[in-house]
C-alpha cells in the first residue's frame, strides 16, 4: 500500500518539483499524524490541534504579476493552485532542508539539537525552527531513515541487473545496501537506535523498519497476500535488525563479518523456509493417507 | 489528500469566524465587556496595570494557585531556547519568561560541552523584554536584581508598544507574549509585528488565557473568574475593577481557533495551539518562513 502510495507521488511530483520536494512530500505525510496522536497522548489535560494555512489570504502572495492578465480561465486557474500548494509544503520543505543540513554535523555532534542547530545556520535558517519539531532529535533520525529508505527505492528502481538473481542473494543484497548507508555515521548509531527505542519514538521507528522490510520483499518480487505475509515481515525485520547490531560491534574491514553474517542468516532463513515447506508436504501426504483409509474403512463398515 | 480536504474545510471554516474579529477591531475596541472608543484602550490598560504592578506575583499565584509557573515553563519548553538566540519577550515586564529562557540556557550550555563554540555564542544570546508599562519593567528589573542576574547583559530591558516594535526586519530568532496580547488595541497590528521582526525559521508564541469549552468544568470556571477573582482582587489588591477587567477581557479574547486563524492570516505557517487546563489557557505557537 505504502508503495503504490510512494509511487503515485512521485509521478504526481516528477513533472514540476524539485528533489527535495519530493522527499518532503514522500516523508511528512507520514509522519504528521503520528505527532500529533502522541501530543494528544502525552498529557490528558492538554490537546494539540494543527490549523493548516488558511491559504485563500492573497495579501502574502509574493508574486501579485499571476493574477493579473491571462486570457483563458483555465491557465490562470492553475498557477493560483500550484501556487497554494508550494506555499502550503513551504515550511516542511524548509524543515527537510535544515535536517538535511544537519546530517554532516552528526558524525561530530551525534543524533542531538546541536547538530540540528548547526545544520539550521548552515542553511540560514533561525535554529528556532527546531522548536517546531514536536520530537527534536526523533526527527532527525526518523528523516534519515526516511532518506535512507528513499534512496533504496530509487536503487531497486533502477537496478535492473537485481532482477535476475536469486531471491536469498538479492535480499542479502538489499540489505546490505541499506546498511551501507549507515556506515558513516556507525559511530553513533547506537545513539539513533536509542532514540527509536524512546516509548514515544516506538511507532514511528517500527513503522519505517516495516515500511523497509516491504520495500524489500517487493522487490524481491513477493506479492503474496495471506498469512506468509507476516511470517516474511517478521523473519526479515528479525535478520535486518540483528544484522544491525551486529554491524556495530564489527571491526573487521569493510565490515566483512556483517555481510557473512547477513548472508548466514538470510540461508537460515531460506534453509528454514523450505524444511517448513517439507513437513507441510509431509503432513499433507499424511494426512491423505490416512484420509483415503478412514473413508475405505468407512466405506466397509457401512456395506458401500 | 484528505489532509488538504481538511484543510480546505477547516479554512472554509476558519475564515467567517476571523472576518467577524476584525469587524470587532475596525473602530470601536472592548474594555472587558464595555465598548470604548479605540485611543482610550491603551491608557485604560496602562491604568489598570499601573494599578496592580505592586501586587502583580502575588495575584497571580493566588489566581491560578501556582499554575502559571507551570505554565510559563511550559511556553518556554515549547521555545526550545538555544545558545546565542535574539529572543524578544513582549509584555513580560515582570520578566518572567525572560528569566526560565536565561535558567534553561544555562542549563543547556553545562550540559553541552561537545562544542566548544557554544561558549563564545552564550556571549551572544540576548534577551530584550519589552514592555509598554515602565511600572511593570521596574518590578521585572527589581527581581533580577534579587536573582542575581542584575549583571546579565543577556537581559535587555526596553519600553516599548508591541504594535509599533523597534527593530529592524528579520532580527530575533523567536518571539514570546505571555497574558498580554488580551490587552491590545489592535492584534492583526501585534501579528504583524510580530512577523515583521522575526527571521526566517523564527517562532512566534503566545501563552495567553483563552475559553473553556469543557461542559461542568465551564460552569465553574465562570463562577470562579466572575465571583471570586474580583473578590480576591479587592482583599489582597485593594482594587476590584482592575480584575473585573482581568475576567471580561478573557472572555473578549478571540478564541483559540480564530486566534489560530489570524495568526495564519498574519503569515505564520504550521500554526497550532495547546490548551492547558482544558482551555484555561492557550499555547499559541507559529513559524515563519
Amino acid at each position: 500500500m505504502y508503495r503504490t502510495a510512494t509511487k503515485r507521488l512521485l509521478l504526481l511530483r516528477a513533472p514540476s518539483g524539485s528533489n527535495i520536494n519530493i522527499k518532503a512530500r514522500l516523508r511528512f505525510p507520514f509522519l504528521l499524524p503520528h505527532h500529533q496522536n502522541i501530543d494528544n497522548n502525552t498529557c490528558r489535560f492538554s490537546s494539540t490541534s494543527e490549523i493548516p494555512q488558511s491559504s485563500p489570504h492573497q495579501t502574502f502572495n509574493p508574486n501579485p504579476n499571476q493574477h493579473s492578465t491571462s486570457t483563458s480561465t483555465a491557465e490562470e486557474a492553475r498557477p493560483q493552485e500550484t501556487q497554494r500548494k508550494r506555499r502550503y509544503v513551504e515550511y516542511e520543505d524548509e524543515q527537510a532542508r535544515v535536517l538535511q543540513a544537519s546530517l554532516p554535523h552528526v558524525v561530530r555532534l551525534g543524533w542531538t539539537e546541536a547538530a540540528m542547530i548547526a545544520g539550521a545556520r548552515a542553511v540560514g535558517v533561525s535554529p528556532s525552527i527546531i522548536g517546531s519539531f514536536p520530537r527534536k532529535e526523533a526527527a532527525l533520525v526518523e528523516f534519515f531513515m526516511d532518506d535512507c529508505l528513499q534512496r533504496l527505492i530509487d536503487r531497486i528502481d533502477s537496478g535492473e541487473e537485481l532482477k535476475s538473481t536469486i531471491p536469498s542473494d538479492h535480499i542479502s543484497t538489499l540489505i546490505r545496501f541499506r546498511l551501507q548507508m549507515q556506515v558513516p555515521y556507525i559511530s553513533k548509531w547506537p545513539q539513533a537506535l536509542s532514540i527509536q527505542a524512546q516509548p514515544l519514538n516506538v511507532p514511528t521507528s517500527f513503522k519505517q523498519r516495516a515500511m523497509l522490510v516491504d520495500e524489500i520483499w517487493h522487490a524481491v518480487g513477493d506479492e503474496a497476500s495471506d498469512i506468509d505475509w507476516y511470517v516474511k515481515r517478521t523473519v526479515l525485520g528479525g535478520i535486518y535488525s540483528t544484522t544491525e547490531i551486529y554491524m556495530l560491534t564489527d571491526s573487521s574491514p569493510d565490515f566483512r563479518d556483517t555481510w557473512s553474517f547477513l548472508n548466514g542468516r538470510v540461508k537460515d532463513a531460506f534453509d528454514l523456509k523450505k524444511t517448513i515447506q517439507e513437513a507441510q508436504y509431509l503432513a499433507e501426504a499424511v494426512g491423505a493417507g490416512m484420509g483415503s483409509s478412514l473413508q475405505g474403512f468407512v466405506k466397509r463398515a457401512f456395506g458401500g | 489528500m484528505a489532509l488538504r480536504m481538511a484543510t480546505r474545510r477547516l479554512g472554509s471554516k476558519l475564515l467567517p469566524r476571523f472576518s467577524s474579529t476584525s469587524v470587532l477591531h475596525s473602530h470601536a475596541t472592548s474594555f472587558g465587556f464595555k465598548e470604548i472608543p479605540e485611543e482610550e484602550k491603551s491608557r485604560m490598560v496602562g491604568n489598570v496595570f499601573s494599578n496592580v504592578a505592586s501586587n502583580y506575583d502575588l495575584m497571580n499565584d493566588l489566581m491560578s494557585a501556582g499554575l502559571h509557573r507551570l505554565w510559563k515553563d511550559r511556553l518556554v519548553s515549547k521555545l526550545n531556547p538555544f545558545p546565542g538566540m535574539k529572543h524578544l519577550d513582549v509584555a513580560g515586564g515582570t520578566g518572567d519568561v525572560a528569566f526560565r529562557i536565561l535558567e534553561t540556557l544555562n542549563s543547556v550550555k553545562s550540559r553541552a560541552t561537545q562544542d566548544s563554540l557554544d561558549d563564545n555564542l552564550h556571549e551572544e544570546t540576548q534577551i530584550f523584554v519589552c514592555d509598554i508599562n515602565p511600572k511593570m519593567l521596574n518590578v521585572g528589573q527589581k527581581r533580577a536584581l534579587e536573582r542575581g542576574l542584575g549583571e546579565d547583559k543577556s537581559l535587555i530591558w526596553v519600553e516599548g508598544d508591541a504594535e509599533a516594535l523597534n527593530y529592524k526586519d528579520n532580527s530575533m530568532d523567536g518571539y514570546t507574549i505571555a497574558f498580554g496580547i488580551r490587552n491590545v488595541t489592535h492584534i492583526e497590528k501585534v501579528l504583524a509585528e510580530a512577523y515583521r521582526v522575526l527571521k526566517r525559521g523564527g517562532r512566534f508564541l503566545c501563552l495567553e488565557l483563552s475559553h473553556v469549552e469543557v461542559p461542568v468544568f465551564k460552569e465553574l470556571y465562570d463562577y470562579y473568574s466572575f465571583s471570586i477573582i474580583p473578590a480576591v482582587g479587592e482583599v489582597v489588591a485593594g482594587d476590584r475593577d482592575s480584575y473585573q477587567y482581568l475576567v471580561e477581557s478573557i472572555r473578549r479574547f478571540p478564541s483559540q481557533d480564530t486566534f489560530a486563524s489570524m495568526i495564519a492570516a498574519a503569515g505564520f505557517q504550521k500554526v497550532e495551539y495547546e490548551n492547558l487546563v482544558g482551555g484555561v489557557v492557550a499555547i499559541h505557537s507559529g513559524l515563519k518562513i
